[in-house]
């Protein structure tokens, strides 16, 4: 099995590989900081997985060298599973990037990351309904402290493609039951 | 099925009304720095204060541990052992591994330090571990620190202005400031710029001006007094030639946009880990390039191929240059590491001036060969192509610098 890290630049994506692999991708607090991809292993329930640390980009039209090194790391790898590491503080673009890969019918898994920036910022995340509305795994988490990283790494045999008229469904439903709720308790 | 753009924002928007909430805003003091760093009124000042800070560390760290224990350590110690132990003195071999000597009144004697010495096991090893290691090793725990900090994306905004002016933008500072460390991370870092013509413009600059940490390490030891005027020809170099070559590369040069990432607690353990593979790096290919080098020129000088070259070459050198003809080594030097290249250097007598251009053009000139291969990976047109302005650089920037040498009466 391969397991693809995507995202944005400076999300984390090395901290995983890094946290995941036992590897020394170098990290930084600063975007472009991989440039190449990186190949690592692990062992999942005792099946070897190779994980690749793909430099960050924004959308899978590539602006430049590094983010084409990323889309067609992504498109040689049919069979892949991906993790999408998301800035937990800037939701909407991570997800932008994150329905592409879905829409190309990978299966895939979201790593809401740095949730203790989101926290700082006050930002918090319904990950529980976002993964109901997603129909994949969500996972908050903070890679540099660690946190969350074990869950991710069991629920990724729940990654499976989606269709995105499910999703746009779920949102339509979501918001139904919701503003039925409110109606309710108007009444 | 695929959405265009606008549905795929549209779902999002519904998606993250769902699940996501604002809380009020609140500003906090990591913010107020974040602010502080990059508006020009305080940032500045505090970027200047930064760039000293480093450079202060810089310089004592590595002066302590050159000057205050290697220089005693391989002079006092080292250099005379081997100078007594290693047979066949004044033979071939023992001029390239220990000591080349020189010649007083038509008398061989031996170098009384390890940079006038020229031999692998002496000045070698002396320029690899006493001197460049320790430089090494602090510029590289500097640049991780502001590196994880998160600083910056913070210095890149501030001086977007000014690099816009040579056909980059604020980004283009990474490149440059990693290859103040090693031009190899510095060239594989073009990568973050948009268009083929920043990355050449950018790729250009960095191998003919950015001196890299082991040669200011050098520089630092051996001409300490002159490294304010050696720094300020490279940085004006870098920003005149990089106004020409946006004037002349076709090609766009985008807008930039950046996120700029909050600070944060460096990591001790990503900090030790990102020094080690630097100073590991270090001693698996810089020492063997270090070693080498001073055994090619060592072969060189003995087979006379450096008196001849120096000689062939000195209307060049002494003319155009303004500088010794004995410069014709250190230069061959230079294509393998720069370091060693300003070591040799030093040994040779010369006005301070001269040391000046000398150690200019020994920058500039060519980049060394891990340098070379790098670029070469990045696509061999955009080398040629920064092999042809670095000649055109080398001849006239280094005959304008003997011409204001010679306007201001010290060439």
């Amino acid at each position: 099995m391969k397991i693809l890290l995507m995202g944005h630049p400076n999300v984390g994506k090395s901290v995983f590989f890094n946290r995941l692999t036992g590897a020394n991708v170098t990290e930084s607090n600063y975007p472009g900081t991989t440039v190449d991809y990186t190949k690592g292993w692990m062992k999942i329930e005792g099946e070897d997985v190779e994980i690749v640390d793909v430099p960050g980009t924004f959308s899978l039209d590539p602006k430049d060298r590094a983010e084409e090194v990323a889309v067609s790391m992504l498109h040689e790898s049919r069979d892949a599973k991906v993790i999408a590491v998301i800035d937990a503080s800037k939701i909407e673009r991570g997800l932008y990037l994150a329905m592409e890969i879905i829409e190309e019918g990978y299966p895939l898994v979201i790593a809401l990351n740095m949730r203790d920036v989101a926290e700082d910022k006050n930002i918090t995340i319904d990950a529980d309904r976002l993964e109901r509305i997603l129909g994949i795994p969500v996972v908050s988490t903070v890679a540099i402290a660690g946190e969350g990283i074990k869950e991710l790494v069991s629920r990724l045999k729940e990654a499976k493609p989606v269709n995105v008229d499910d999703i746009i469904a779920n949102a339509a439903n979501a918001s139904d039951t919701e503003s039925a709720a409110d109606a309710g308790g108007a009444a | 099925m695929k959405l265009n753009t606008g549905e795929r924002w549209d779902l999002i928007d519904r998606i993250s009304k769902e699940t996501v909430t604002f809380g009020a805003y609140q500003h906090t003091l990591k913010d107020a720095i974040g602010e502080l760093t990059v508006k020009p009124m305080t940032g500045i000042p505090v970027a200047i204060a930064v760039m000293y800070g480093f450079w202060s560390v810089f310089g004592s760290f590595a002066g302590f541990f050159t000057d205050g224990f290697f220089v005693r350590l391989f002079d006092v110690y080292w250099l005379p052992w081997l100078q007594e132990v290693f047979p066949g003195q004044g033979d071939w071999l023992y001029a390239i591994m220990v000591d080349a000597g020189g010649f007083e009144s038509g008398e061989f004697v031996l170098s009384s330090n390890c940079l006038e010495s020229f031999g692998v096991l002496t000045s070698g090893l002396f320029v690899a571990i006493g001197v460049v290691l320790p430089a090494i090793i602090i510029f590289y725990l500097m640049l991780a620190l502001l590196e994880d900090i998160g600083y910056m994306p913070r210095l890149a905004v501030l001086l977007d202005t000014v690099l816009h002016r040579v056909g980059l933008h604020g980004y283009a500072i990474v490149p440059t400031i990693l290859s103040l460390g090693c031009n190899v991370p510095g060239v594989t870092a073009t990568r973050i710029l948009e268009t083929k013509k920043q990355r050449f413009i950018m790729m250009t600059l960095l191998a003919i001006f950015i001196p890299c940490g082991a040669q200011i390490g050098i520089m630092q030891d051996v001409v300490p007094g002159l490294m304010g005027w050696i720094l300020l020809y490279l940085i004006i170099g870098y920003f005149i030639f990089g106004y020409i070559l946006n004037k002349i590369v076709p090609g766009k040069a985008p807008e930039f946009l950046i996120d700029v990432p909050p600070y944060r607690r460096p990591m001790l353990s990503n900090i030790g880990k990102k020094v080690w593979g630097r100073i590991a790096g270090f001693f698996k290919v810089a020492i063997p390039f270090v070693l080498l080098g001073c055994a090619i020129v060592g072969v060189l000088y003995q087979l006379g191929v450096i008196r001849f070259l120096g000689d062939a070459l000195a209307p060049v050198f002494v003319g155009w240059f303004g500088v010794p003809k004995e410069t014709a080594g250190p230069l061959i030097a230079a294509f393998l590491r720069k370091d060693l290249a300003v070591a040799q250097l030093s040994a040779i007598t010369m006005t301070p001036y001269q040391m000046i251009t000398a150690v200019v053009l020994v920058s500039i000139y060519f980049p060394c060969v891990a340098t070379f291969a790098m670029m070469l990976k990045e696509g061999w047109k955009e080398l040629l192509g920064a092999l042809a302005v670095l000649t055109v650089v080398v001849f006239t920037y280094g005959g304008l610098i003997h011409l204001i040498g010679i306007l201001l009466g010290v060439a």
